[in-house]
């Protein structure tokens, strides 16, 4: 059994840049409840899934905010880790730090690229679905050139997270350009076991 | 920000502007929606001019606080004004707070304060008679000169019943001061601070900035923010103020370089 959260890897969720008005109440408040939902049901240490420093650090914030205290594994999903030949499902709490598209309307850090929209919404439909066959075949070419720092997480995930009995996407949004996602997969020791896709 | 509102036809920034008692009722309004937290209500201007009795201070300020404070429940009332017979009356209407601006020159204000639970400014003023002007003044070293005084007479109003945590010290620039004196004052405002006793500070259009600059009365903001900003920098608690808006960007900004203070809201570069 393996339950998975996906949460923003934005520094605008580490405390240290707090502002008096919170920019993304709604993103800190999913991502926390996602954080909390993960850490009820872990029974040994939380994988944490990131691409780079910042993400582990928003990861272990999170982690800490809800009140985790156990362990915590991390698991850096480089493009080499993320194409990597063989992955073997993994079994407990995994949360994966990963941001979608950085090219989302004219003010997006990466000017806008019209690609940007349809390629997140591919990766809103697989977390939707629980369907991390969809998030091992993401474009990761595609991926660079619109910013996502997160699709060699997802990549990773697709390829060590089975495919869960229950799944949610309970955030969605771009208010900087970037999108944030907020989403659940919660595994059952029944069924739907999909075996990872080979590289 | 403490707001400056005077019941007086000549003080010297506003000339009158707020004599009129609705006028000032008026300017409370404005000063409470600016975001200041306290209002000093003052009857009698701090320079030269035809002299109040304690009769005419009081019908100055004494209604005035009752209309504020009726209006205004939520804002610190503090009334500016040495003398005990009308510190008694307008704690009687609802005052929080008493500016003893002339420097405990009537000992019996601190009893005032401590008998109505009200909140006490000790401030420094070199031994001068009100309303007087400086003439030669020397000090060894002024800033020593008002850390002992203000710390003295804030002991021993807290010796009198003051609360430890209604006490405020104000080194009083210009008051028995050569703008020399007050410019030094703001350089090593952090000895002030470092009493532990939290500082007011009152620098509004006052001559120091005006004879620094060579500016008259009207154009001393910019020379007033940047005096604010130094005070700020070394932990000044309060500001007396004409200028609230101005003083709370000035202070505000400064508190965040410091680190006191968060962004209003940065995401700049964080996305």
């Amino acid at each position: 059994m393996s339950d998975l959260a996906v949460v923003p890897s934005t520094p605008l969720l580490l405390s240290e840049h707090a502002s008096l008005v919170d920019p993304v109440p709604q993103v800190r408040t999913a991502a926390l409840r996602a954080a909390a939902w993960l850490v009820a049901r872990a029974t040994g240490p939380v994988l944490l899934v990131c691409a780079e420093p910042l993400g582990a650090r928003v990861g272990r914030d999170l982690l800490a905010a809800a009140g985790w205290a156990g362990p915590v594994d991390d698991l850096v999903a480089t493009a080499a880790a993320a194409d990597a030949g063989d992955a073997d499902p993994l079994p407990g709490a995994v949360l994966a730090v990963a941001d979608g598209t950085a090219r989302r309307g004219p003010d997006a850090p990466g000017g806008h690229d019209p690609r940007a929209a349809g390629f997140d919404e591919r990766v809103e439909q697989a977390l939707r679905d629980g369907d991390p066959g969809a998030l091992s075949r993401l474009d990761q070419a595609l991926a660079r050139e619109l910013l996502c720092a997160g699709a060699p997480v997802l990549r990773l995930v697709g390829r060590v997270v089975p495919a869960p009995a229950s799944s949610w996407l309970d955030l969605a949004e771009d208010p900087f350009g970037v999108r944030y996602w907020v989403a659940r997969w919660q595994g059952g020791a029944a069924g739907r076991m999909r075996a990872p896709t080979r590289g | 920000m403490m707001a400056i509102v005077n019941r007086t036809p000549d003080s010297f920034y506003d000339r009158g502007a707020t004599w009129a008692e609705d006028r000032a009722s008026d300017r409370v309004a404005r000063v409470v929606a600016e975001g200041a937290e306290i209002v000093d209500i003052g009857g009698v201007k701090a320079g030269q001019g035809p002299a109040v009795d304690v009769e005419e201070e009081q019908r100055r300020v004494v209604a005035f606080v009752r209309r504020v404070r009726a209006a205004h429940p939520g804002v610190v009332i503090s009334v500016d004004t040495w003398r005990a017979e009308v510190a008694r009356a307008v704690c009687e209407e609802g005052a929080d707070l008493l500016n003893d601006a002339w420097g405990g020159y009537d000992p019996r204000l601190a009893e005032v304060a401590a008998s109505y639970g009200a909140a006490l400014v000790c401030t420094h003023t070199g031994g001068m008679t009100p309303r007087s002007v400086p003439h030669r003044v020397a000090y060894d070293d002024v800033v020593h000169a008002a850390v002992r005084a203000t710390v003295a007479e804030a002991e021993r109003a807290v010796a009198l019943g003051v609360g430890r945590d209604s006490v405020l010290i104000d080194p009083a620039h210009d008051f028995g001061k050569t703008t020399f004196h007050s410019l030094e004052l703001t350089r090593r405002l952090g000895e002030l601070t470092g009493t532990g006793w939290p500082v007011l500070v009152s620098l509004s259009n006052k001559d120091f900035v005006g004879e620094t600059l060579d500016l008259p009365v009207g154009e001393r903001l910019h020379g007033t923010l940047a005096v604010t900003a130094l005070c700020a920098q070394a932990g000044a608690r309060v500001y007396r103020v004409h200028d609230v808006v101005a003083t709370r960007q000035v202070v505000d900004m400064v508190r965040s370089v410091t680190g006191h203070r968060p962004p209003a809201r940065a995401v700049r570069g964080l996305a």
